[in-house]
């Protein structure tokens, strides 16, 4: 299986940096979470893997070779770079199959992955009339098309309703147990973390973290968790008795700060004490993230001192 | 990457797009009426007949540069459809080839029955005024009309590609054909025989005139038409999609 490769990547526009000597590799076989605030240079690296912008310099490549010269690069990367690639007056059927041509591939894999993608009812509607929810998943049939060993999208949940965000989580983790390539960008912490196995952070063009998600947490965020119970009095005296000082919120529910789902959990069991509510506080995930891109800015917005 | 699926790919895009169908028949429908109204018209006497029983050519041409643009401005309108077509196809110079093959392809097939209908109906509608125009000539203003409409095509589509625009690219040529050639041109001598449409035009007289035959005039509209295409092949390999 291949894997995504840049070496040293800078691409300039004018005078702005997009990419800025940027190095990483996506392996097979896992969801990579490609993450950066916009304008971060996560659209542009992954154009530049496809081969259609021209690097200013350094290299990026699949299993150490350009895009350009893929033999049959349809079935060996699928990408989502823009919803809006299809012509509004062509059908979701037709565009696929003009895509499809190129390659030889059979009308019959433009049904699957139409049926693959819920848009099987919508196919032969003129895309012009298409959601920006059904665009994207029209999007992404057009990634799958030709059962590509290597998944790019760029920020595939923009304008998914909730069911299609939990249709995309289960469909990259699908693609990642295959033994597939999966690169997927966001703006989102959180919504990164739902489904990436790992995290590659950019701020400014520049590589901020290569890292696994429980590596990025477990260095990074101070652990929380929130609680919600029936007997306020009997959790609060539970958690004093195990050394843990709980804060109360207005609305009634808890944050135990150092703390850890498992540990909580298993202590309210002991102690008998009725959960409502047991969670991680995922916005302390956000905030960690927020603090790695944010200080990049600031670091970057100071004045140089020679 | 084979030629032969490319070209069915830029083949099946043509043909699944409304507006650059109606397009082609709008190139169908008017050269034809025009060619036949224009032999109705008795002001002249002394035209050149087979001139006159292709002289829709003139307009419908027009529509043949807006089919060999908006065939291309497709890939940059809205969010540029041309990255999504050069993942698929990353050779670029064969995916213009193949774009600009079928553009050649669906246009000369319209334009073959276009200007075979169009000189049937002017030749009718002239009568006895076309009596001295021998075979020959008239199997030349068909195929020479039909390269003549194809080579506009492909004329605009290597401006669309250099412009990566279809409004650009009509806002230039629509003017030129219209003002400079027809109006402007008659002032500026033999140079303006060498213009790319007028060159070409020279292959529906019956009794060239000018600096050019009727082949060679067709011939320079070759090169124009050449010299667009890889203009926006130049510019489709350079820079970034």
């Amino acid at each position: 299986m291949t894997s995504i490769d840049v070496r040293d990547l800078t691409k300039e526009y004018g005078t702005a940096r997009a990419v800025d000597h940027l190095t990483f590799t996506v392996p097979p076989g896992r969801v990579t979470g490609f993450l950066g605030p916009n304008g971060a240079g996560k659209s542009t690296t992954m154009r530049l893997v496809l081969g259609l912008d021209h690097p200013t310099s350094g290299s990026a490549g699949l299993g150490g070779r350009p895009y350009a010269s893929l033999r049959d690069p349809l079935r060996r990367v699928g990408a989502l770079l823009d919803a809006g690639a299809a012509h509004g007056s062509r059908t979701g059927r037709d565009h696929l199959r003009v895509l499809a041509a190129t390659h030889r591939i059979p009308d019959r894999r433009v049904d699957e992955v139409l049926e693959e993608t819920g848009l099987g009812p919508a196919a032969r509607r003129r895309a012009r009339t298409y959601s920006l929810g059904m665009r994207q998943r029209l999007g992404i049939a057009a990634a799958l098309l030709g059962d590509p060993e290597v998944v790019m999208l760029d920020e595939p949940s923009n304008g998914l309703d909730p069911e299609g965000i939990v249709w995309i989580r289960g469909l990259l983790r699908r693609l990642a147990d295959d033994g597939r390539t999966v690169l997927v960008s966001s703006h989102l912490m959180t919504e990164t973390a739902a489904f990436a196995d790992h995290l590659v952070i950019l701020g400014r063009g520049r590589l901020l973290a290569d890292t696994s998600v429980r590596e990025f947490i477990d260095a990074r965020v101070r652990p929380a968790v929130r609680v919600r119970t029936s007997d306020p009095d009997a959790l609060e005296n539970a958690l004093a008795r195990h050394g843990h000082r709980a804060v109360r919120h207005p609305d009634g529910h808890w944050s135990v700060p150092d703390a850890r789902v498992d540990d909580i959990g298993r202590l309210a069991s002991a102690e008998g004490v009725p959960l409502l509510e047991l969670a991680a506080d995922e916005g302390t995930l956000e905030q960690a993230y927020l603090d790695l891109t944010a200080a990049d800015t600031e670091f970057a917005a100071q004045p140089q001192e020679a | 990457m084979p030629f032969a699926p490319v070209f069915r790919s830029e083949w099946l895009k043509i043909r699944t797009v409304r507006s650059l169908l109606a397009t082609l028949f709008v190139l169908f429908a008017v050269t034809t009426a025009f060619s036949a109204l224009a032999g109705l018209d008795p002001e002249d006497p002394g035209a050149d007949p087979l001139f006159t029983a292709l002289s829709g050519t003139t307009l419908g041409q027009i529509a043949a540069l807006t089919f060999g643009s908006l065939a291309v401005s497709a890939e940059y309108r809205e969010s540029a459809a041309v990255r999504l077509s050069l993942t698929a196809v990353p050779r670029r110079g064969l995916w213009f080839a193949a774009k600009a093959a079928a553009i050649a392809s669906v246009v000369l097939a319209v334009a073959l029955v276009t200007c075979l209908a169009a000189q049937l109906a002017g030749l009718a509608v002239l009568g006895a005024a076309a009596d001295g125009l021998t075979t020959a000539d008239q199997v030349r203003g068909v195929l020479g009309g039909a390269v003549y409409l194809t080579l506009m095509a492909l004329f605009a589509a290597g401006l669309a590609t250099l412009l990566r625009s279809g409004v650009a690219t009509l806002s230039v040529l629509i003017p030129f054909i219209l003002i400079v050639s027809f109006v402007v041109g008659d002032a500026l001598g033999a140079v303006v025989d060498f213009l790319p449409d007028r060159a070409g035009q020279t292959v529906l007289r019956g009794e060239p005139d000018g600096t050019l035959g009727p082949w060679t005039g067709l011939a320079v509209t070759a090169c124009w038409t050449a010299a667009a295409l890889l203009a926006g092949a130049w510019r489709l390999r350079r820079r970034d999609a």
